[in-house]
């Protein structure tokens, strides 16, 4: 583990409309991990992925957010972006009229280290499409109009490969694909894990799409806060039972006791 | 600065508010420009050895109406719809009036002849706007000829045509596939038109496109209109041709392009219309079509940018006479800077297009607070089993939308100079072929420098 996390979130409160979403958040990131953000829905993890990435939709009202050792809590999304941090959007916007090759333009300009012109840009983006399964003349489509959810998801991975960010979100990146998709979403992660060394905050419910990942670390969150942190054996442990667990210890149910590692144990041991 | 004036240009054939000032348009050009610039023409030279011209065609085609209406109208009155009695014993009354033979009221049915005939005490008869008028007249006449019309007017037709010199007339023979480009080019202090007729015989396909380039005129002298490019062309498509028209309008933030169309398609003729407008001064697009004959059908897809305080004007009237007709229009631009923009749709469903579809939809991103835009969809509907449908979204980036860009790095200032470009890229992606594509190349580096390292491969490296 590195000395400085790379995402080091503290006391994070945010609110929608004055609605308090997230409670007191404290979670961290070291350099190259993959973490795993699970629980039931409705419990705050796709707003906590929003926040971090600066979505003026919501209002930080308490706690910091440092990204490499900053502390980004003024930064504006784009400014965020450059520092390094990367959402995947479980529904990616459509955006008529613009072609898919200018946006893609537009996300590299002025990056240092990323910037391509021309026919270096159009090799590259030749070779990610080749990656993904992808037709380059996708290139030509307006972004996002007209799109399958598959084919969506497939341009969020293509940008992911692009801008390799230091973190990587995947806000259920994995949600409603056909099997053949899925395989696309975990190569694209496989790929950037490889080609950066990527750190990876994986939003999901769905404990399939980590099979062939790597877990470092799995939060559970439940009503908009981290109520459990464990390594990757409790995967199976909800695969298994589930989040009512949690939900349960969130609402202060008396008859379950609180969970302890040792009600893990079975599944730890296997 | 002395200018010629040309009033009610672009106008809608039904007029709202005058205070809204956007029923038509003036488009004023500077004495100073003089007639030149070049014409270009690639097509293959059996296209000039028409034998028919645009109005022999509209000629056979009203024989063809004429002895249509004779049949249906045996034994009966013909039209005598109420609207068209008023309006024949209106004009009938207009007429002796201004021949000094009516000195009283109720004898203008000296005048009318046949089954029109309608007595000025007839209660039964309507007031008629100016517009109802007109369009009764021209029901009740079935002239083809006299009906038509293209979008800009008749005065800017005539002035184009004075550049132009002569017209060209392009005609594919009957079950024949051609092709041709025609390229105006204006350079600083001139300006250049062409004149074409297209004749499409029946079963014939034809594929035009023109380019009206004013880039050349590139680093005039800002405040002052520095060329002018035009184009006004008919075209006639036959009874089921298929007739593709493209046209790109560039120019230089000085530079003022016209571009004037009229049509008339028979029998289940199928057209479809590109226009793309990315820069100029002042750009006025009309068209005007008479979809006369059944089953036809015509798409029009427009796209547009407009940047700094350029201004863009857009007149589209497409009348559904046929029966089963059907039309489409669809427009997508962005304005920017401080820019103006009106866009003017017609969908006159004309009396007797039974079973007929009009449809026109808008998208206009608002890419800066400055823009002046106008959309005027209007349905004119005289006919019942009818659908006439008309949709518009105009607005500035949605908040979802800018998070998303901004999420990848791209800010607000940069979403503005993104969408100009995606316009430009678009239109150069989708170039007819590589001189048009180099205007656009060099219309987008003036804007956007760099832009053309950006895409500078050939279409097939992206496809």
């Amino acid at each position: 583990m590195s000395q400085t996390p790379l995402l080091s979130i503290q006391g994070l409160a945010a609110a929608v409309d004055e609605k308090t979403i997230l409670h007191g958040i404290d979670l961290t990131i070291p350099a190259g991990e993959t973490h795993v953000l699970m629980g039931p829905n409705g419990a705050g993890k796709s707003t906590l992925g929003h926040v971090i990435m600066g979505d003026p939709a919501y209002t930080q009202t308490a706690g910091t957010i440092a990204f490499d050792g900053e502390d980004m809590t003024e930064l504006s999304p784009d400014k965020r972006s450059r520092a390094g941090v990367f959402l995947s959007f479980q529904a990616p916007v459509e955006i008529p009229g613009v072609p898919l090759s200018s946006f893609l333009r537009a996300t590299i300009a002025d990056r240092p280290g990323l910037e391509m012109r021309g026919k270096e840009f159009r090799r590259r983006m030749k070779e990610l499409c080749a990656e993904l399964d992808m037709p380059p003349a996708y290139l030509n489509r307006e972004l996002g109009v007209g799109f399958s959810g598959g084919e969506k998801k497939k341009v969020e991975m293509l940008q992911l490969l692009l801008l390799q960010p230091k973190l990587a979100i995947l806000d259920e990146t994995d949600s409603g694909l056909d099997v053949d998709a899925l395989g696309v979403v975990s190569r694209g992660m496989e790929l950037y894990r490889k080609s950066c060394d990527g750190t990876l905050l994986i939003i999901t419910h769905n404990t399939r799409i980590l099979e062939h990942l790597d877990v470092d670390r799995v939060h559970v969150m439940v009503n908009g806060r981290v109520v459990h942190e464990g390594d990757a054996s409790l995967i199976d442990w909800i695969d298994e039972h589930g989040f009512e667990r949690f939900e349960q210890e969130a609402a202060g149910d008396s008859s379950g006791a609180e969970l302890s590692p040792a009600d893990l144990s079975a599944v730890i041991e296997r | 600065m002395d200018a010629l004036k040309i009033r009610h240009a672009n106008a809608m054939p039904a007029p709202t508010w005058g205070w809204l000032r956007m029923n038509d348009t003036q488009i004023e050009i500077p004495m100073s420009l003089a007639p030149g610039g070049s014409m270009e023409v690639d097509a293959e030279d059996r296209l000039f050895d028409h034998a028919m011209s645009f109005e022999g065609a509209v000629a056979e085609l009203q024989a063809r109406l004429d002895a249509a209406r004779a049949t249906a109208n045996e034994g009966s009155a013909g039209d005598d719809r109420a609207c068209v009695r008023a309006a024949l014993a209106e004009n009938a009354a207009r007429n002796v009036a201004a021949d000094g033979a009516a000195e009283m009221p109720g004898t203008a049915e000296t005048a009318e002849s046949g089954s029109a005939n309608a007595p000025a005490a007839d209660l039964e008869l309507p007031a008629l706007s100016r517009y109802q008028k007109r369009a009764a007249l021209e029901e009740a006449a079935l002239d083809v000829a006299t009906a038509f019309e293209t979008g800009i007017g008749a005065d800017a037709r005539a002035y184009l045509n004075f550049l132009a010199r002569e017209t060209m007339v392009l005609a594919a023979a009957k079950d024949t596939q051609e092709r041709a480009t025609v390229r105006v080019e204006a350079e600083a202090g001139e300006a250049a038109a062409v004149s074409i007729d297209v004749v499409a015989a029946p079963g014939s396909t034809f594929d035009l496109v023109i380019a009206l380039d004013a880039t050349a005129a590139m680093g005039a002298e800002d405040n002052a209109t520095a060329a002018l490019a035009g184009t006004t062309l008919r075209v006639f498509a036959g009874s089921h041709a298929r007739v593709n028209v493209t046209v790109y309008a560039l120019g230089t933030p000085t530079a003022m392009l016209l571009d004037d169309e009229g049509y008339v398609l028979d029998e289940g003729a199928r057209v479809n219309v590109r226009h793309v407008v990315l820069g100029g001064e002042l750009t006025v697009t009309g068209l005007a079509a008479d979809v006369r004959g059944d089953t036809a059908r015509l798409d029009i897809d427009t796209r547009y940018l407009a940047s700094g305080s350029e201004q863009r004007d857009f007149n589209y009237v497409v009348r559904q006479r046929g029966r089963k007709t059907v039309s489409n229009m669809n427009a997508n631009g962005v304005l920017a800077g401080t820019s103006k923009k009106v866009l003017r749709g017609t969908i006159d469903l004309v009396h007797g297009c039974k079973g007929s579809e009009g449809s026109e939809q808008e998208t206009v991103l608002l890419a800066s607070e400055g823009v002046d835009n106008k959309t005027v969809p209007t349905i004119l509907c005289d006919e019942d089993d009818v659908a006439g449908n008309h949709g518009a979204t105009i607005g500035h980036v949605r908040p979802e939308q800018l998070f998303y860009l901004e999420s990848r790095g791209v800010s607000a200032e940069a979403a503005e100079a993104l969408f100009i470009r995606a316009k430009l890229e678009d239109a150069a992606l989708s170039a007819p072929d590589e001189r048009i594509r180099a205007s656009v190349l060099r219309l987008g580096e003036a804007l956007i420098p760099g832009f053309t390292d950006d895409i500078d491969a050939p279409k097939e490296d992206a496809a």
